[in-house]
């Protein structure tokens, strides 16, 4: 007896939880990565920017697909197994954490000499200038980024499927093994993802509209 | 079992011998991906009904992966009886789920011109076309250069996808290599170093234009 297209939802819907579980453990991985490395390209000069850059460049502007495959291959070879779990996290987290970092160094990097300047003439270390006056400010005026990054890390755990994690992706192609109805197996799988992502892309519109406010109004007083 | 240097070097010229697929699919693909975006925003400029109605398929375009629209694609149509190869499928999936994006990378970029602009061409008794030709598309054309060229580095990225249709591009190549002989690592570094190369060296190249355009528009 051939599926129903409820069924073939509730089928594909079931790799949801995979889907979000790679995409918080990413979060763990980009998040950090993103603050200290952001942070690090926007202090450092010379051979230790170098350093800094290159393994940026490495993570955000290496073909994440291939990571993926690298590592998942790679390090069983040299003596370190990880679940597939924590490989995907890792790369995918890391390969949107690096994309994320040229947003904390962009934020950083926008704001007026004047912050930075004031803070030195309150008396504040270089260190509290940091925490406390450059980086809330850049971390909000770069929050659409974040969220939109986070919409890219979301849509790359479909990558997962192909390392054998039973994610939305991985359930589909399970699904299309027994029934086929590809029609609607592929648009349920297309519309999952959109049920997921669409709410937070209009978020990250609705922090934009906020984000952008309080820096017109500074600059009208 | 460690790294083996001397088979990585030996699966080199399997793989690079892919880098011609790997461009041209790029290419057209971006080409591709171009013109849909550019047909997107041109038709949302309308407004009303239509113009929501893109809005609308430009931002599900957008909250949907790449890899799920290439399944779509390579499993659906030939379901309607359209019998494409997986090559033509795969450069098919990277110009459609791309146009989402550079439909943005032509709204930014006209809006980015300022009124006055077409107004002075009006001025000048400049016929409607003569003002898009001469006014409007070399400023556009100046604005989208540098977004479509690192669009262009996104796309080349994104290209190993296609590995999963079976396109002989360099992902798939090294995937190759390693069914012959039970050693991925190697063939896989390779590729991953290959591909992280091109996207440096283009993207540089983006940067380099980027600086000479953002010259030229200040003077």
């Amino acid at each position: 007896m051939p599926m129903s297209l409820f069924e073939i939802w509730l089928g594909i819907l079931q790799g949801l939880g995979t889907t979000l579980a790679v995409t918080a453990y990413g979060l763990v991985f980009a998040v950090p990565f993103a603050l200290v490395f952001g942070v690090a390209q926007y202090l450092t000069r010379g051979v230790a920017r170098l350093l800094v850059t290159g393994v940026i460049e490495f993570w955000r502007s290496s073909a994440v697909i291939i990571l993926l495959f690298v590592f998942y291959y790679a390090l069983p070879v040299v003596g370190v197994t990880l679940s597939a779990l924590t490989v995907s996290a890792m790369v995918l987290g890391l390969n949107a954490g690096g994309y994320a970092s040229q947003a904390v160094r962009a934020g950083l990097q926008a704001l007026p000499a004047g912050q930075k300047e004031a803070g030195a003439a309150l008396g504040l270390s270089r260190p509290a200038i940091l925490l406390l006056i450059e980086l809330p400010q850049a971390l909000i005026a770069m929050s659409p980024t974040f969220v939109n990054t986070l919409i890219q890390l979301l849509k790359a755990t479909a990558l997962v499927s192909l390392v054998t994690l039973t994610d939305m992706t991985f359930r589909a192609k399970e699904i299309a093994q027994v029934e086929y109805n590809p029609v609607a197996i592929y648009t349920a799988l297309l519309l999952a993802f959109f049920v997921v992502c669409y709410p937070i892309a209009l978020a990250g519109r609705w922090l934009e509209a906020r984000v952008a406010a309080p820096g017109s109004r500074s600059s009208g007083i | 079992m460690g790294f083996d240097l001397a088979f990585a070097l030996s699966s080199v010229p399997t793989i690079l011998g892919a880098i011609g697929m790997t461009l041209s699919v790029a290419l057209v693909s971006c080409i591709g991906a171009a013109a849909i975006g550019f047909l997107f925003d041109v038709v949302r400029r309308v407004g009303g009904f239509v113009g929501l109605t893109i809005s609308f398929v430009i931002d599900f375009i957008r909250s949907t992966p790449l890899l799920a629209w290439l399944y779509f694609l390579y499993f659906v149509l030939p379901f309607y009886g359209i019998r494409l190869g997986s090559l033509t499928v795969g450069v098919m999936g990277l110009s459609l789920y791309y146009s989402g994006y550079l439909a943005e990378v032509f709204k930014a970029g006209i809006d980015a011109i300022p009124k006055g602009q077409s107004e002075a061409a009006r001025a000048l008794s400049l016929s409607r076309r003569d003002a898009v030709i001469y006014v409007i598309a070399p400023q556009m054309l100046r604005n989208i250069a540098a977004p479509l060229g690192n669009y262009f580095v996104s796309i080349l990225k994104a290209t190993p996808y296609l590995a999963v249709l079976a396109v002989p591009e360099m992902l798939g190549r090294a995937f190759d290599i390693a069914s012959e002989t039970y050693r991925y690592t190697e063939p896989l570094v390779v590729a991953g170093l290959i591909f992280l190369a091109l996207a440096l060296v283009i993207s540089h190249g983006v940067k380099r234009l980027e600086r000479r355009l953002l010259a030229v528009g200040a003077r």
